[in-house]
């Protein structure tokens, strides 16, 4: 089930990363595998209030919860950490190393580094995991997952906590490379819903095919047109895609629940 | 036969009741409550508008706010630096709303479920982008000011019909309340409607009985975004001043709290969450960016424990009490 | 000329052919039925068919007129009707209105008319509701136009669906195992139901498995299995045919 407030928790793990490093002093380090998991006992709690009850509601009314937790968390930030964006400063990490004729922040490559190993222990853990093997069963078919005795409500337990962990990596990752304000979630929440639509639904791969492109895009658009409009070229593309070939690059038949 | 039994029936009574206490409530409660009104007004209208598409037609636009926002701007841009007149501009403004809705709609339709929702916050998004950023266009952060209010009427009897106080803005709107509301009603009943219905509840089966419903999702999906429009230009002529934070997408989530608070797909459901969900923040006193913190915990309340809103809720129930009473009086 | 010509056609899932090579055709007022074990493919020819899937190679014409890929709402105007295997209905209104959203688009009503209560529209309206109340009593529920369709025996609701794809007015009908979840004497109402359809000059595509019932009604027959057609023929013919017992039954009974 996609989760619209993706972008907002993905936010709140970078404000509190920022909290913990900035206010507290702790290690950049500490304070990734803390924030990570953080985030995701905070899905767990989540799933189990919210998502678990409305199990056998109308798809709708989960579309509907994800967004009441996107305002919930919106309005969080908003109280607590306060509607002026602020700078995530980590004083190592904001060193340029220098090879190759190129000149990359520090952080960016702990970016780069971070992902690739996040993307390479996800691929391993599905496709080598019992719990792996279970989370594409139930992906595929949930009857037929059921019937093989998989405990669907705790498979996808773990699937939104994982979801919502990765959301903590990738905050504590990307927040001290970027501004931080109570909407910072959006903006990549879009790009990774184009990315996959362009890509294909259903292919993983064409995802990240997605991603890389339309971030490629979204570069050079606010490099050489203009940072404020960069997202929209991003969109635009894949508003493109949506006319011409709803599939996406790699998709199977088109969406029909 | 029919119509005269319409005519009467208790529910036509209670809607002629809330339309006497509309007119009569706002000269006695005076200028702060009316204005309230006015606001609750212009997004009842917004309201009826995700009514149609979301509560009827089962597609969950959540940047519909977007088309007030776009409205809005229309609206003043062309008054305020084209110096067209309030009519003109009225028309161009949600004609303008409608095609953008349209185009919008043809590729956003042809995607269901998650897919269809995202794209829609995605063009709130970027609506929200544009108007913060097109400054020489839209004023960047400062907003357009200096929206005209509607031109004088002149009325037969020598008096002219003036639109300065907002005594007379609050009739203004609710004249458009209820022409707005009267349209969602006769349309929800036609069989136009119905396919609308259809659609929001199993789309395939619908399209299976030879229903085009990419067509008539989008010519919902239009409709309302026009309604939008129109709640925009309400606004902007009213406050006289508008600002990008009328584009935020917040808005429109606002909007599916109030209208899942009211009850979806019901007639009332969006007056009375509208109604509810706006008045708890100044009844409360609370800093405006409490109130997105606040619809959001009360929507997931509703979403959890009274999906229907409560409209939906009274609906349910009322055929119990009618039961209980029968029981205690026995059958007629 | 055949009514529906089917040639070559094939439909792979990813490196599943779910249906491989089909041709056949459905003769203008015949009664033809498909069986075949489960997953042979039949639910998805029909989907094909209908225009819920894209054929990865192959043809449909009907009526002359070549409507593959056509989406399914064109394929419903061009001629064909169908119901589903899981019931499908509209659980939250009324048989009545059920009815009338299968007629509807017949139905010539606008926005402006709609809206305005235009004597026209109402005209339009009125004219639906009663073809509708027409189809729901050819079916047998004319008593239950006003129940609400949730609450209808699943034998009703089973008639609903097929008084809904009726209400399309198609020249072939494709019923998705129509007898489903209906217990054995109400199986024969349905059968009844069937013939009255076919009488009416409606062609009929029938996915069955009650082998007694498919012997009985139909025309021709069709085996699939594995997704290509394994036999065809009259009823006699294929109950013979050694291919569709070991099909059916394994090799050991085809000897």
């Amino acid at each position: 089930m996609p989760n619209f407030a993706q972008g907002h928790l993905y936010m709140i793990a970078a404000y509190l990363g920022f909290y913990m490093v900035m206010s507290y002093g702790m290690s950049y380090w500490l304070a990734l595998v803390l924030a990570t998991f953080a985030m995701g006992v905070f899905g767990q709690i989540i799933y189990s209030l919210v998502f678990y009850r409305m199990r056998s509601a109308p798809e709708v009314n989960l579309f509907v919860a994800a967004m009441a937790l996107l305002m919930v968390l919106e309005g969080i930030a908003l109280t607590f950490f306060g509607a002026s964006t602020k700078w995530f400063l980590i004083p190592f990490t904001r060193r340029v190393i220098t090879f190759a004729g190129l000149a990359i922040p520090l952080q960016r490559l702990i970016i780069i580094v971070g992902t690739l190993v996040v993307m390479i222990l996800l691929e391993l853990f599905i496709k080598k995991t019992t719990i792996g093997a279970a989370l594409e069963a139930t992906a595929q078919h949930r009857e037929g997952a059921m019937l093989c005795g998989i405990k669907v409500s705790r498979i996808s337990a773990v699937a939104f906590v994982i979801g919502t962990g990765l959301a903590g990596i990738a905050g504590m990752l990307i927040g001290p490379a970027v501004l931080l304000e109570p909407t910072m979630g959006m903006g990549p929440l879009l790009v990774a819903f184009s990315a996959i639509i362009f890509g294909g639904l259903g292919s993983i791969g064409g995802s990240v095919l997605g991603a890389f492109i339309l971030g490629l895009v979204e570069s050079l658009a606010s490099g050489y047109i203009s940072a404020k409009y960069s997202l929209i070229f991003v969109f635009g593309i894949m508003i493109l895609m949506l006319l011409f070939r709803p599939k996406g690059l790699f998709g199977r038949e088109v969406w029909r629940p | 036969m029919e119509t005269i039994r319409t005519l009467f029936s208790s529910k036509t009574i209670a809607w002629v009741l809330v339309l006497i206490l509309a007119i009569a409530v706002p000269p006695i409660v005076g200028g702060y409550l009316t204005s309230m009104l006015i606001l609750i007004a212009i997004w009842t209208i917004m309201c009826f508008s995700m009514n149609l598409i979301f509560g009827y037609t089962g597609q969950l636009s959540l940047g519909h706010a977007a088309f007030l926002g776009i409205g809005a701007y229309a609206f003043s841009l062309i008054t305020v630096k084209l110096h067209v007149g309030f009519w003109p501009a009225f028309f161009i403004a949600i004609a303008f709303t409608g095609i953008v809705a349209f185009l919008v709609g043809i590729p956003a339709l042809k995607l269901r479920g998650p897919y269809f929702i995202l794209v829609t916050l995605g063009f709130a998004v970027i609506v929200g982008v544009i108007v913060l950023g097109w400054i020489d266009l839209t004023g960047g952060a400062n907003g357009l000011y200096g929206i005209p209010r509607p031109n004088s009427i002149p009325l037969p009897w020598g008096a002219t019909l003036r639109f300065d106080s907002l005594l007379s803005m609050y009739y203004f709107i609710l004249f458009f309340v209820v022409l707005i509301g009267v349209f969602c009603h006769r349309l929800i009943h036609s069989l136009i409607g119905k396919r609308f219905i259809a659609i929001s509840y199993n789309e395939n089966l619908t399209e299976s009985l030879g229903i085009n419903t990419m067509s008539q999702k989008l010519l919902s999906f239009t409709i309302s975004a026009v309604m939008a429009g129109i709640a925009g230009v309400l606004y902007a002529s009213y406050n006289v001043v508008i600002s990008p934070e009328l584009t935020h997408f917040a808005r429109g989530m606002d909007v599916v709290a109030y209208l899942i608070v009211g009850g979806a797909g019901t007639m009332a459901g969006p007056i009375v969450g509208t109604m509810v969900l706006m008045s708890v923040p100044e009844v409360l006193q609370v800093v405006p960016y409490l109130k997105t913190l606040i619809n959001g915990i009360i929507l997931m309340l509703f979403i959890l424990f009274l999906p229907n809103g409560i409209i939906g809720w009274f609906n349910a129930n009322m055929g119990k009490l009618l039961k209980s009473r029968m029981a205690v009086n026995g059958p007629a | 000329m055949a009514l529906l010509e089917v040639s070559g056609l094939t439909k792979s899932f990813g490196g599943l052919m779910a249906v491989s090579e089909l041709n056949f055709d459905i003769q203008p007022g015949e009664l033809l039925s498909m069986i075949g074990p489960n997953g042979a493919g039949k639910t998805t020819l029909f989907n094909l068919l209908t225009g819920f899937y894209k054929p990865t190679s192959g043809t449909v014409t009907f009526n002359g007129m070549n409507i593959t890929g056509c989406k399914p709402y064109q394929v419903t105007r061009h001629g064909i009707g169908r119901t589903f295997q899981l019931t499908s209905i509209f659980k939250q209104s009324t048989a009545l209105e059920n009815v009338m959203i299968g007629k509807s688009l017949h139905a010539k009503v606008g926005v402006w008319g709609s809206v305005l209560k235009t004597p026209a529209t109402h005209r339009e309206e009125q004219k639906t509701r009663e073809k509708a109340r027409a189809i729901l009593s050819f079916v047998g529920l004319g008593d239950k136009e006003n129940r609400i369709a949730g609450g209808l025996t699943e034998e009703a609701q089973k008639r609903l669906s097929i008084s809904m794809a009726l209400a399309t007015e198609p020249k072939l009908l494709l019923l998705d195992e129509p007898t489903g979840g209906v217990n054995l004497e109400e199986i024969s109402g349905l059968i009844a139901l069937v013939g009255k359809i076919r009488k009416s000059g409606t062609s009929i595509c029938l996915i069955e498995h009650k082998m007694r019932m498919v012997m009985s009604i139909s025309d021709r027959i069709i085996v699939l299995n594995y997704g290509k057609k394994i036999a065809e023929g009259t009823p006699k013919e294929v109950a013979n045919n050694a291919e569709v017992i070991r099909a059916y039954l394994g090799a050991r009974y085809a000897a």
